[in-house]
């Protein structure tokens, strides 16, 4: 039997030292490369100078691995539940979304991870961006709404 | 929106409502309705923590004589309100190009005081002046919300004790450090009548005698006598109480978190739109998993990282049978039989 072999090699694998593929996304190291710190002294200073700048463009969305084009994880950095609870429900509202979630995995790491699963005929990154753009609308209503609200308050209050 | 209003609730199809009921220059209370729970709570959340406001950030002490430790001190002047008008035009302080401050990013306010009569001398806000150049020229005052434009109470000085002091505000967010929160409180409120049963009341006898009813419960219809539960029904009128502690009026504090939750999404879809360009979001070029399009089962993508081809599981079963099935001692089989 194949399987019987397979079964057997597997635990030694797993037993063994670990791929780091294998740790959830949290934990796999950056791409970034973080072996500068090995570098000499007098290449210190310009290293970090270049870091600054490279700081500045940092990727505020990333996809996570085992995503397909209807089917799609997005890690957001320095997210939170103010983000990601109306983000969920706006994209749910979408009919051609057939899944949304949204899930901080540490309180501690200022991440937040949406996991969005389409329908045919439209992609898991357009409806996320369908979804930011709904959430735009949105609060731009709530915005003219207030604003209404307010003048109507003003006049019938210095009437 | 452009979603088929028929597939909505019909209450939710006509669009948010904002009905104001009371408003003065220090509070605001107003109801959101035909919205969802997650957008009014990303409201709530985004006016407490993350509206820029201006607050005392370093001190630096020249001459402190007084009873009160130097740090004591500073952490009181961090948390006067200062006017934050016009904030918006003021550089964050890791964002500007200057060496640690100028006044593209920074207002600097000096407190000097010295008691030299035989009295006790309280110093107050007051006495804190801003100097230099500044943004505008509000930008960075202190706040005085009582009669006599004091402002609040920082410290007091015993005949001939001094202090000198300068202080450096910076812009920044509540996130950050509560003092830059603009609002004192929010109070947020839904479902008066706890038709819902979010709430779990406790009781000595009898919950609705010994519970004050809501100040909203008269704008919400009481529930009727055995009335059965509706288990489908969702909160949709959200009754918001934004209290503002002096740096912001409130009604900037509501049109300035909408602002920022825009400004949110705006930098995401940015983001996003540059992302497919370069082929980082678009193509897939991204971090993914090994067997991503070249999974055996043709499933593509989702496979464990076991690399046994996708879809099984990590025992290295074909699929539907148990691990117990591959022990050393059935070879594959069930020996039950």
């Amino acid at each position: 039997m194949p399987r019987a072999k397979a079964r057997k090699e597997e635990p030694a694998e797993a037993g063994s030292d670990i791929v780091m593929d294998e740790a959830p996304t949290s934990h796999q190291p950056e791409s970034r490369d973080d072996m500068s710190v090995d570098q000499d002294e007098d290449d210190e200073v310009e290293a970090e100078d270049d870091e600054v700048e490279e700081e500045e463009e940092v990727q505020r969305v990333r996809l996570l691995p085992g995503s397909t084009p209807t089917a799609a994880s997005f890690e957001f950095l320095n997210e939170s539940h103010t983000l990601g609870n109306a983000l969920r429900y706006i994209i749910m509202k979408n009919p051609d979304v057939e899944f949304c979630a949204y899930a901080i995995p540490h309180p501690s790491e200022a991440k937040m991870n949406v996991r969005i699963q389409t329908f045919e005929g439209t992609t898991a990154i357009q409806a996320l961006e369908k979804g930011l753009r709904d959430l735009q609308d949105l609060c731009d209503v709530v915005s003219d709404k207030f604003i209404e609200a307010r003048e109507k308050f003003a006049a019938t209050a210095s009437s | 929106m452009d979603y088929d209003p028929m597939v909505m609730d019909d209450a939710e199809a006509l669009g948010p409502v904002v009905k104001i009921s009371q408003a003065d220059s220090v509070r605001v209370k107003y109801e959101l309705s035909n919205s969802d729970i997650a957008f009014a709570n990303s409201l709530r959340r985004v006016m407490l923590a993350e509206i820029p406001t201006i607050a005392i950030d370093l001190v630096e002490i020249e001459e402190n004589s007084s009873v009160l430790a130097d740090e004591f001190i500073a952490h009181r002047l961090g948390l006067i309100p200062l006017n934050a008008e016009g904030v918006e035009n003021l550089l964050y302080a890791r964002e500007c190009d200057c060496d640690g401050c100028c006044e593209h990013c920074s207002v600097k306010l000096m407190l000097h005081a010295k008691c030299t009569g035989d009295e006790n001398m309280h110093v107050f806000a007051r006495d804190l002046v801003p100097v230099g150049e500044r943004v505008n020229q509000v930008l960075g005052t202190p706040v005085f919300s009582d009669a006599e434009g004091l402002g609040p109470l920082i410290l007091k000085l015993r005949p001939g004790q001094e202090v000198k002091l300068e202080c450096i505000a910076k812009k920044g967010i509540a996130k950050e450090h509560a003092k830059w929160a603009p609002s004192a409180a929010i109070g947020f409120e839904y479902d008066p009548h706890n038709k819902l049963r979010h709430i779990d009341l406790w009781y000595e006898t009898d919950a609705k005698a010994e519970w004050p009813p809501s100040e909203y419960a008269s704008w919400e219809e009481p529930p009727q006598e055995g009335e059965p539960f509706d288990y489908d029904a969702v909160p949709n009128r959200f009754y918001f109480n934004v209290e503002s502690a002096g740096s912001l009026p409130p009604d900037t504090i509501v049109s300035e978190g909408i602002k920022v939750l825009q400004q949110k999404l705006a930098g995401l879809i940015h983001e996003l739109a540059e992302g497919e360009g370069d082929g980082m979001n678009g193509d897939y070029n991204g971090p993914r998993s090994p067997e991503y399009g070249t999974g055996a089962d043709g499933f593509g993508g989702y496979t464990t990282p076991f690399g046994n081809g996708g879809n099984q599981s990590s025992w290295g079963g074909a699929g539907g049978t148990t691990p117990y099935g591959t022990t050393p001692y059935g070879a594959g089989q069930s020996n039950w039989s």
